[in-house]
């Protein structure tokens, strides 16, 4: 009896939730008309019309933004792999002096507000001519900018039996070789973990591209969204939902692959502090 | 020949020294087997001479030349961990030949290798196997596997069986002996098992924190111990220590008062009237109901255990000295029997107070 | 001969030593860079940017303290942004809390499709920072948008703009907050697997009652989760950014009533190119985040269970 009521409790409440995404989906399927006359999830003319219009909405095409943002997000995983995982290797295989102070210094870079750094990393791309660039963008995750991965790696690395570099060691592998042919292939959970979230926190991004992108052919599809607000004027909803669901398609598709991955991500990074 | 030697090694951690000065020279081809209380610092020692722990003081050499320097795999040395340790993402091939690799060895080589290797242990079929697919004996066998390929001078092994069930392990004790009978190589061996120590080893060395208390064959450790400690950790069950009293040194031995009888032992050194000593005796070499020998008072058994080939009782003397008795086969004794117990005195160990052994 | 023999004593020793310092500061050099370049350095200038009237285009004048005294003294909008935040922060993050814990709660009693609900419940937190999300919030509570449709045709009532009134907009997007209670709620899920079920029996052979059981075992042992994710939530908080810059076009209207501090702050810095007095609301907020943050730690040690 409790159990079908909080069965029933669930399935509403999480009803309620999708609801607005999923009527975002349909109405970007209906005529405009529709759109302001139906709460349905079953659009009644079906048509693409709206996603015609969208697409070419902006002086510059959708496609151009979609292109921008993918390669971002893709240069920005790769940053985040490389230099992540190599500073957590760092912290937690080898053995230098002053490990555990710069350990505590990562630990601290992660509570740090990254309000307080953005002007002067503003005027220092400015001034370095990489304003209007991805480079402002890309370059810092290179340097191992996002302290929550290497939190993740060093978290998961520990697991990984010491005895295992100890027998490469053994094997006459130095710390180069054993980074690569023991953690790292044992580290492929983790890698996932942090690819994709990199990549999803980095596509819905709004913040630094906002910022640091001026020129519209160099927009993110995030930008280009937020600008087709102002260009429709509100009054195009059909387009403007169309294109809101093409951009978080990319995340929605992630999300049903790696839904298992992101979840455990998550719930180990809030377990073991 | 000597191919190893240690020579004032110490080991510190921070301020807490762990080995404290270890001496030790083992020579090529010898099966020598570390034996010691937990924590008393065994397998830090078989890591400082792999190379996987610095060396704080002392020289380590090997063939004659320091070592201490050394990167790990500079040595010659294999190591088998008591986890094995193998790759979980290679195949068992790989894993065998990871160390070959790493030393850009010619592929046709390494294969020959490889195949040898598993020949000897039996485990070709699984070569294409992942760890996770073999059982406990089959990855012990891998671990090997892996040292042997880098045909090493020296083997370390820290608790290699310790994982495996007891018929494994037997098994498996026999084969490491009879690797060590073929290959020749010189072996280094961690273990917590009293009968792995005196079947395998050419020779034991008994550390206790940190300092090497006695080396020496299986049998010149049983049967002399030096100290009491040693006397107490080799054999199984433990020895029995009665408390006596020196009384007086003469020609044929030593009179010590035990309980209130005075016997005479053989001993050689001569302690001075009075001073109190520890005798030692092996439970197994307790006899019950015989007249001659060494007369040790009468036993009321408190406990008893039929093994089948072995009969061991536990019981108080008349002062309440416990003791432990082990006699051959399968013996009619049961809780609250008194018997009259005696030993041969060459099976008996005299200790004087610091725990040292006290005879020639 | 000799000389040979000396350097050799001398120099593996240095060598060996030498590698492992090579070798840990070789992996960590990028992110060693990145610390100076991109953290420190910049940390350090913002401060002194503080205390600045920089714009960007000149150099620098030292003005002291003045940015701060104009921030506490002399700037309304300075103490609406605080308002807003404020009310923002107290608002959403209990009720995320709140909820999180509840679902988190319900899910744990081993109902089937477990999996399905937290995915479903999951997602808004993965997709709730984005534009495309704040434009669908828009239309929702927009005069002629979903909300007021739905509520005309269930219930006839004509509701009004919620997000161009100023009496509602800011609720609106506490709303959209609490929306995305998803990954609190995975963490707490994940605390609640961790509470040994044997626990629950011994009570339960005790006599407690369910209600009993929850407040006396599956509360206080989840107390250390929620800490954790009142502390994330919080901060999280006070960086909110998108969704009220979306919503409000950037302005942080309608008149102001969702100036988040964030948004006030890009304001300064970016519309008005006020770097040195934006570079001092940055530090405020770091200050307040770090008060915040210190504060939930003083104050742990009187509810938060540890086991050691
Ligand atoms: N990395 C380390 N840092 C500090 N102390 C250590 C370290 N490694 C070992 N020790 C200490 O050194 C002592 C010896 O440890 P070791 O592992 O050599 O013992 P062991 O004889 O192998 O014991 P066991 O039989 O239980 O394996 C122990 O007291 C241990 O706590
Ligand atoms: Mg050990």
């Amino acid at each position: 009896m409790v159990r079908a009521l909080i069965y029933a409790l669930l399935i509403a409440v999480s009803f309620i939730m999708l609801y607005p995404m999923l009527w975002m989906v349909a109405s970007s399927f209906k005529p405009d008309n529709e759109i302001f006359t139906s709460t349905s999830l079953i659009p009644q003319d079906f048509s693409l019309d709206a996603y015609r219009r969208g697409w070419t909405g902006l002086s510059v095409g959708f496609g151009q933004m979609f292109l921008n943002s993918l390669l971002i997000s893709v240069l920005v995983v790769i940053g985040n792999l490389f230099s992540c995982s190599m500073a957590a290797y760092a912290f937690t295989r080898l053995r230098f002096k002053g490990r555990g102070f710069w350990f505590a210094l990562m630990l601290g870079t992660l509570m740090m507000p990254q309000h307080a750094l953005l002007i002067p990393q503003y005027v220092m791309f400015l001034k370095l001519g990489w304003v209007n660039t991805i480079l402002p963008l890309v370059v810092p995750k290179f340097l191992a900018i996002d302290a929550f991965f290497i939190f993740l790696m060093v978290q998961f690395f520990r697991g990984i039996p010491r005895e295992l570099d100890e027998a490469a060691i053994m094997d006459g592998a130095g710390p180069l070789r054993i980074f690569l042919k023991v953690i790292l292939p044992l580290s492929m959970p983790v890698l996932a973990t942090a690819a994709v979230f990199s990549f999803i926190w980095t596509w819905d991004d709004f913040f630094a591209p906002l910022i640091y992108l001026n020129d519209i052919q160099n927009y993110t599809a995030q930008l280009a969204l937020r600008t087709f607000v102002d260009a429709t004027a509100q009054s195009d909803w059909g387009a403007l939902l169309a294109m809101s669901t093409l951009t978080v398609l990319p995340i929605f598709i992630l999300f049903i692959l790696f839904q298992r991955l992101l979840i455990e991500g998550i719930a180990t990074t809030g377990m073991k502090r | 020949m000597t191919t190893l030697s240690l020579s004032k090694i110490q080991k510190r951690f921070g301020a807490a020294e762990i080995i404290r000065g270890v001496d030790l020279q083992i020579g090529s081809g010898e099966f020598v087997v570390f034996v010691g209380p937990s924590g008393c610092g065994k397998s830090t020692l078989l890591r400082m001479i792999a190379g996987l722990e610095p060396i704080s003081g002392g020289e380590l050499s090997i063939g004659g030349k320091r070592m201490n320097e050394k990167a790990a795999a500079e040595r010659g040395i294999a190591m088998v961990f008591q986890s094995y340790a193998l790759y979980p993402h290679m195949s068992v091939y790989k894993n065998m030949s990871f160390g070959l690799e790493t030393a850009r060895m010619p592929k046709a080589e390494i294969d020959k290798r490889v195949r040898k290797a598993a020949d000897i242990l039996q485990i070709s079929q699984l070569l294409d196997r992942k760890p996770k697919q073999l059982s406990g004996g089959q990855r012990q066998r891998v671990a090997i596997g892996r040292a042997i390929v880098r045909d090493p001078k020296i083997f370390l092994f820290d608790e290699p069986l310790s994982n495996l069930d007891a018929e494994l392990r037997v098994q498996t004790r026999v084969e490491i002996a009879r690797l060590h009978a073929d290959i020749g190589a010189t072996m280094i061996y961690v273990t917590h098992d009293q009968v792995e120590a005196m079947t395998l080893a050419d020779r034991i060395v008994v550390l206790r924190a940190g300092v090497i208390e006695q080396q020496g064959t299986p049998l010149e450790i049983y049967n002399r111990p030096v100290n009491r400690f040693v006397a107490g950790f080799i054999g199984s069950p433990k020895m029995n220590f009665l408390d006596v009293r020196a009384v007086a040194s003469g020609s044929n031995g030593l009179a010590i008062d035990l309980a209130g009888s005075a016997v005479v032992v053989p001993a050689t050194d001569t302690p001075a009237p009075g001073e109190k000593l520890s005798l030692g005796v092996r439970p197994e070499h307790i006899r019950i109901g015989e007249s001659r020998g060494l007369k040790l008072g009468s036993l009321t058994v408190v406990h008893v255990e039929h093994l089948g080939g072995q009969t061991i009782a536990y019981g108080r003397l008349a002062d309440r000295q416990s003791m432990t008795v082990a006699l051959e086969g399968q013996q009619r004794i049961a809780a609250g029997d008194v018997l009259d117990i005696c030993t041969g005195p060459e099976h008996c160990h005299l200790f004087d107070s610091e725990g040292r052994r006290v005879d020639g | 001969m000799s000389a040979v023999a000396a350097f050799e004593l001398k120099a593996p020793r240095d060598r060996s030593g030498l590698r492992e310092q090579l070798a840990g500061y070789g992996f960590l050099a990028p992110w060693l860079i990145g610390f100076f370049a991109l953290t420190l350095g910049p940390a350090l200038a913002s401060l002194y940017f503080s205390m600045t009237d920089y714009s960007g285009m000149s150099a620098p004048n030292w003005v002291g303290a003045d940015n701060y005294l104009r921030i506490a003294t002399d700037d309304p909008r300075f103490w609406t942004a605080m308002n807003v935040t404020f009310t923002f922060v107290l608002l959403s993050v209990p009720l995320k809390l709140l909820f999180a814990l509840a679902v988190a709660v319900a899910l744990n009693k081993g109902l089937r499709g477990l999996s399905l609900f937290r995915a479903i419940f999951y997602l808004p937190s993965l997709v709730g920072g984005s534009v495309a999300i704040a434009v669908l919030w828009r239309q929702v509570f927009a005069g002629d948008g979903l909300l007021n449709q739905a509520l005309n045709g269930l219930f006839g009532y004509e509701g009004p703009s919620w997000i161009s009134n100023p009496s509602y907009s800011l609720y609106t997007i506490v709303l959209l907050a609490v929306w995305q209670f998803g990954s609190a709620m995975i963490i707490f899920l994940a605390g609640l697997r961790q509470i040994p079920q044997d626990m629950y029996e011994a009570a339960s052979i005790d006599g407690a009652g369910r209600s009993r059981q929850f407040f006396k075992i599956t509360l206080p042992l989840l107390t250390p989760v929620i800490f954790f994710n009142a502390v994330i939530l919080t901060i999280d908080a006070f960086k909110a950014f998108t969704s009220a810059f979306v919503i409000s076009d950037g302005t942080g209207g309608p008149i102001d009533s969702t100036l988040f501090y964030t948004l006030y702050l890009y304001q300064e810095a970016f519309i008005n190119f006020r770097f040195g007095y934006a570079s001092a609301l940055a530090w405020v907020l770091v200050l307040i985040i770090a008060f915040f943050t210190a504060m939930s730690f003083l104050t742990a040690r009187f509810w938060v269970h540890y086991d050691d």
